[in-house]
């Protein structure tokens, strides 16, 4: 318990955490806001408009986009730990690196969580504003909300762990951050556009799988009934996070800390 | 005398190369130990094989004869000093140590306490990056003693303090041993060492060299000149 008190200091006292929090927020907010005004100005790119329910579905699927600070932030607590040199006093405090990791693990989950609960809500706020002025758009889903909601905790808490692995493996912050950037936003979509096969098993895929959405836009290649069911994706999702736990605290255990 | 800290045939390798080599020596309790050599001789190699930070090859180094990280709540056993790192420099000297103080289980008020020792109580909402490196140094003992320990191991404290600094450390550090606590300092300051340690180990490219009082290390002459014949003039 007292790591665990120590872990929330670190994450509440750094600033940069906030302006995570902040970004997040902001991120989510600006896809649910904007993405109506794109789909109904855009409805011979997308296959459909506003009054169809699975481009409102998508409007609010877009409240998870802040999912990529849910990893930074994990990698923050870990990588940041060797930036700033406060790994010493921390493995100082609490030399058996094994419990060190496990309460860094468990810390980084709650912080993913918060910041995916706090973003994706503000996301949903921000649809449900931008959908007002489209007064004839269809309903969205009876599970669409519960869905994203479920997707959003289960995912920041497996993000935040995967960004505390990253950030055991590769301590160099920076490195970690952008190798974790290009991999969401580059390598992932790629793969996924490539191989959807393969691509529904990867985290993005799995998130968007999550939210068990029906959305089917030939117009851009994007079907959803190729994704893993939203209770497949979970359990994937979550092995990720036990398979990434687990390397972090073996390869903690193994090197010295500078 | 009781043993404090031991190192029994220590060997730290980096690839082929022997950082520290078959070291054996022993700390005795109650003393203020001057461990000193060369740069790159392997005393802070030595130093964090000896607090769990870095793994030894083979060999041990125990603190009242168990591992480190065998402590119970290592904070109220063994204060460390590494370098003036090991802080945050965007959170305030305060936060910082309560960090740590949260982690040891120790309570906020021993952090105004301990800098209120260290006289950086006027600087403890300050950033610790805005702090001098002597103000740095005092952070980091504050954080040493943050849980009362019996042992002390210090490496390089009195890097980038001014004479003034120096004189307040060898004051500290004479009130800290009063109280029959065990410190563990390396340091290339010779003369300083001198007026402050009761015994001596010398390492030189990870071997021992020399270990005992320092009188008797000493003998006629000074540390700085004992140092210089056993080092082969190296000091640096």
């Amino acid at each position: 318990m007292n790591l665990l008190k120590s872990e929330w200091r670190k994450l509440v006292y750094v600033r940069a955490h906030w302006g995570l929090l902040i970004a997040a927020i902001l991120l989510s907010a600006l896809g649910t806001g904007v993405t109506p005004v794109i789909l109904e100005n855009s409805r011979d790119t997308f296959g459909f408009g506003l009054d169809q329910q699975q481009a409102v579905d998508s409007v609010y699927a877009n409240a998870i986009s802040g999912y990529i600070f849910a990893i930074i932030i994990g990698i923050m607590l870990m990588a940041g730990e060797f930036r700033h040199g406060t790994a010493v006093a921390t493995f100082l405090t609490a030399p058996k690196r094994g419990t060190v990791l496990a309460n860094k693990l468990g810390m980084a989950a709650i912080a993913g969580i918060l910041v995916m609960v706090i973003s994706t809500a503000a996301g949903i706020l921000a649809g449900v504003v931008g959908m007002s002025f489209y007064p004839d758009a269809a309903d969205p889903s009876s599970e669409i909300f519960l869905n994203t909601m479920v997707a959003a905790v289960v995912s920041g808490a497996v993000l935040g762990i995967i960004g505390v692995a990253l950030g055991t493996l590769i301590r160099n912050q920076m490195l970690a951050i952008v190798g974790a950037l290009i991999y969401l936003f580059v390598i992932d979509p790629i793969l996924l556009l490539l191989w959807p096969d393969a691509g529904k098993f990867l985290p993005s895929g799995l998130i968007t799988g999550m939210m068990a959405l029906d959305i089917n836009s030939p117009e851009l290649g994007f079907d959803t009934s190729n994704y893993l069911p939203a209770l497949s994706a979970t359990l994937v999702l979550l092995a990720y996070g036990v398979v990434f736990a687990a390397t972090a605290i073996a390869t903690s255990l193994r090197r010295d800390v500078e | 005398m009781t043993i404090a800290i031991s190192f029994g045939d220590l060997v730290k390798s980096y690839g082929k190369f022997n950082a520290v080599d078959h070291l054996t020596a022993e700390v005795q309790q109650g003393r203020i130990t001057g461990f000193l050599g060369p740069n790159g001789a392997g005393k802070s190699t030595t130093l964090r094989c000896l607090v769990g930070l870095a793994d030894p090859s083979s060999g041990t180094a125990e603190i009242f004869g168990k591992k480190y990280r065998d402590l119970e709540n290592p904070l109220s056993k063994v204060g460390t000093v590494l370098d003036s790192r090991g802080f945050h420099g965007a959170l305030s000297g305060k936060a910082n140590l309560k960090v740590v103080a949260a982690a040891a289980g120790i309570p906020d008020s021993r952090v105004d306490e301990v800098l209120q020792m260290v006289e950086l109580a006027d600087a403890a909402d300050r950033k610790m990056k805005k702090y001098s490196l002597g103000m740095k140094q005092r952070l980091a003992l504050a954080g040493a003693i943050l849980g009362d320990p019996e042992v002390l191991i210090l490496d390089e404290p009195a890097n980038g303090l001014d004479p003034a600094g120096i004189a307040w450390l060898r004051k500290f550090l004479r009130s800290l041993a009063s109280g029959g606590r065990t410190i563990l300092v390396s340091s290339h300051q010779l003369a300083e060492m001198q007026n402050t340690v009761d015994d001596v180990l010398i390492i030189n490219k990870g071997k021992l060299i020399a270990e005992g009082p320092k009188e008797q290390v000493m003998g006629q002459g000074t540390l700085e000149e004992a140092f210089l014949k056993l080092t082969g003039g190296e000091l640096s």
